[in-house]
C-alpha cells in the first residue's frame, strides 16, 4: 500500500480546534443523553416490577418499542418526523436554536432509556421478593420501599452491566452526525475535506473515543468498589 | 454505530497498512490478473451515478468507464475486463481508493490541490460551480443572501468548505448524504441546500414536483471533475487518460454527454462553449 502518513495535519489549521469542539460535543449529547437515559430507565425498569398491570404493561410497552427499532431511525423519528407536528413559528425557532442537536439527544436518551431499564429491572428482580415485603410490613409504601430500600441496593448491584450501557451510549453519540450534529466523528470527517487525510483523522477520533471510554470505564470500576455492600456481592473484583 | 465502526476500521487499516508501504501501486498488474477494474461510485446523485427507477446501477460517470476508460484499460492490459461498482461516499472515496478496495472514483468527485497530495485526478471529464437550490419564490437568490439563513450542504463537499470561511454569517448544516439534505429543506429545517450547480439540476428534475423547486445563484465555486486514483501510479493514469483523451478527439465523450445531458437526455444542461474550450484545452485544442 502506498501510502505516506503526515500526522501533523491533527494539529496545524483549525484540527486541534475542531477536535476539541467536536470532544465538547460528544460529552454534553452524551452527558445530557446520559441523565436522560437513566432516569427513563429507573422509572422504566421499577414500573416493569410492580404490581399494578397498567403501568407495568406500560413500561414494557415503552421498552420493547424503543429498544427494538434501530438508533438511525430514531435519530431521523426526532428530527424529521416530530417538527412537523409543531406549529411553524415554534419549528423556525427550533431549527434557529440546535433543533439537531436536540433530536440527537432525545433519539440517544429515549433509546438508551428503554435499555438501561432492563438492566435496572434485572437487578430489582435480583433482590429477594422478602425484602420487599419485609419493608411494606415495616408500614413503609410502595414508593418509599423502592426508593429508600429496593432501588438503593439494586443500583449498586448493576454497576458493571450500567457501565457498559453508558459506554455504548457514548459510542452512538457518532450517530447523530447524521442529523448534522458537529460530534467528534463528524469532526473527523470535517478534518478529512480540508486535508483529503482520512486515515489520520479518523485515528484520532478512535483515539479520543478509546480515551474517553477508558477513563469511564476506570471511573466506575472505582464507583464499583466504593458502593459495594459487604456481605450481599460476594466477590468484588480485585482493585485493577 | 456505522460512524464508529469506520473509525475502528480506519484505526485497522492504518496499523495494517504501516508495513507494505514501500511497494508501487501497480493498479494495470492487479487488473490484469484478476480481470476486474473496480469502480467507487454514487448510489445517489443523478444523472452521474444513481440507482434508477429500474433499479439499475447507472450514469454519466458510469458510462465514460463504460465507454472510455474501459476499452483504453483493456489494450494496457491485454484482456478483456468487468467493471464492478461500490458504493463511495465522500468521507469514505480516498480511504477506499488507498486500502485498495476500489482502483477508480468515478462519481462527482472535484479535483483540488489538497486532494492531490493523497490521490491523482484523470482529464477533467464535468466542470460545474455551486449553486443554492430553494423553494420556488424563496428570498434567497444566490450567494449574497445566505447571512443568518439555514444552509444545508453535504458533508465532506468542497462547498461547505467554502461556506465556512468566506460566509461565516450563515448558519451551516451538514449531512451526510443528499437524500437527507434535500429532506431537510423539504421539511423546512433548511432554507437552502447548497452543492455543485448539476446535482441540484439533477435532484430537482428527480424530486416529486420538480416545479416547487429553483436552482439560483452564480457559480460561487468552480468545480472540475476528475476521477480519482492511487498516487503515483503513472501507468493506470496514463491508461485512464487515454481513454478520455480518445473520447474527447473522436467526440465518443460528447456523445455520451448527449445521452444524459442532452435535450432528450435524463437532465437537459447544454455545454456552454466555455466549458467545452476547456475539456478540450486539456488535449491541446
Amino acid at each position: 500500500m502506498n501510502y505516506t502518513f503526515k500526522w501533523s495535519v491533527l494539529w496545524t489549521g483549525e484540527s486541534g480546534r475542531w477536535l476539541l469542539q467536536g470532544l465538547l460535543t460528544t460529552l454534553e449529547l452524551s452527558a445530557l443523553a446520559w441523565v436522560l437515559a437513566v432516569a427513563l430507565g429507573i422509572l422504566a425498569g421499577a414500573l416493569r416490577t410492580v404490581r399494578f398491570t397498567p403501568l407495568r404493561w406500560a413500561a414494557t410497552s415503552y421498552v420493547e418499542f424503543f429498544r427494538n427499532v434501530p438508533l438511525l431511525v430514531w435519530m431521523f423519528f426526532w428530527y424529521f418526523g416530530v417538527p412537523p407536528l409543531l406549529p411553524r413559528g415554534i419549528q423556525d425557532w427550533l431549527f434557529n436554536h440546535g433543533a439537531e442537536f436536540w433530536a440527537g439527544m432525545l433519539a440517544l436518551g429515549v433509546y438508551h432509556g428503554a435499555r438501561i431499564s432492563e438492566v435496572i429491572r434485572s437487578g430489582i428482580q435480583s433482590i429477594p421478593r422478602t425484602q420487599f415485603e419485609a419493608s411494606v410490613a415495616m408500614g413503609l409504601t410502595t414508593f418509599q420501599s423502592y426508593r429508600l430500600i429496593i432501588l438503593p441496593v439494586a443500583l449498586r448491584l448493576i454497576v458493571p452491566p450500567a457501565t457498559n450501557e453508558s459506554l455504548n451510549l457514548l459510542k452512538n453519540s457518532s450517530v447523530a452526525l447524521t442529523i448534522s450534529v458537529a460530534e467528534l466523528t463528524f469532526q473527523t470527517r470535517q478534518i478529512e475535506t480540508y486535508t483529503a487525510r482520512a486515515i489520520e483523522a479518523l485515528t484520532a477520533g478512535t483515539l479520543i473515543y478509546l480515551v474517553l471510554c477508558l477513563s469511564i470505564a476506570t471511573i466506575m470500576a472505582k464507583v464499583e468498589r466504593r458502593y459495594a455492600i459487604p456481605g450481599l456481592i460476594a466477590r468484588v473484583g480485585p482493585a485493577a | 454505530m456505522e460512524a464508529t465502526f469506520a473509525v475502528l476500521l480506519a484505526l485497522a487499516l492504518a496499523l495494517s497498512s504501516a508495513a507494505p508501504a514501500l511497494a508501487q501501486p501497480d493498479t494495470l498488474e492487479k487488473i490484469k490478473s484478476s480481470g476486474v477494474l473496480t469502480i467507487g461510485t454514487r448510489t445517489g446523485s443523478p444523472p452521474f451515478a444513481y440507482i434508477n427507477k429500474n433499479n439499475e446501477w447507472v450514469g454519466f460517470s458510469i458510462d465514460l468507464v463504460e465507454m472510455l476508460v474501459k476499452p483504453s484499460v483493456e489494450k494496457a492490459v491485454g484482456r478483456s475486463i468487468k467493471i464492478e461498482k461500490k458504493e463511495s461516499t465522500p468521507p469514505t472515496r480516498i480511504p477506499l481508493l488507498t486500502n485498495n478496495s476500489v482502483d477508480l472514483i468515478a462519481g462527482t468527485m472535484t479535483d483540488t490541490p489538497q486532494r492531490r497530495e493523497s490521490v491523482d485526478f484523470s482529464l477533467t471529464f464535468f466542470y460545474t460551480g455551486a449553486q443554492f437550490l430553494v423553494k420556488k419564490g424563496s428570498p434567497i437568490k444566490g450567494i449574497n443572501d445566505i447571512a443568518g439563513k439555514r444552509i444545508a450542504a453535504q458533508q465532506g463537499a468542497t462547498n461547505a468548505k467554502i461556506l465556512r470561511e468566506k460566509y461565516p454569517q450563515a448558519q451551516l448544516r451538514e449531512f451526510p448524504d443528499q437524500p437527507a439534505a434535500f429532506q431537510a429543506l423539504v421539511q423546512g429545517q433548511v432554507d437552502a441546500y447548497t452543492n455543485d450547480g448539476i446535482q441540484l439540476y439533477g435532484l430537482k428534475a428527480k424530486a416529486p414536483n420538480p416545479n416547487d423547486w429553483e436552482v439560483v445563484g452564480d457559480f460561487y465555486s468552480e468545480e472540475p471533475y476528475g476521477m480519482a486514483m492511487r498516487k503515483g501510479d503513472t501507468k493506470f493514469k496514463a491508461a485512464v487518460d487515454a481513454g478520455f483523451k480518445n473520447g474527447f478527439e473522436s467526440g465518443k465523450y460528447f456523445e455520451i454527454y448527449d445521452k444524459w445531458f442532452g435535450p432528450k437526455g435524463e437532465l437537459p444542461y447544454p455545454m456552454t462553449p466555455q466549458v467545452k474550450a476547456y475539456l478540450l484545452k486539456q488535449i491541446g485544442k
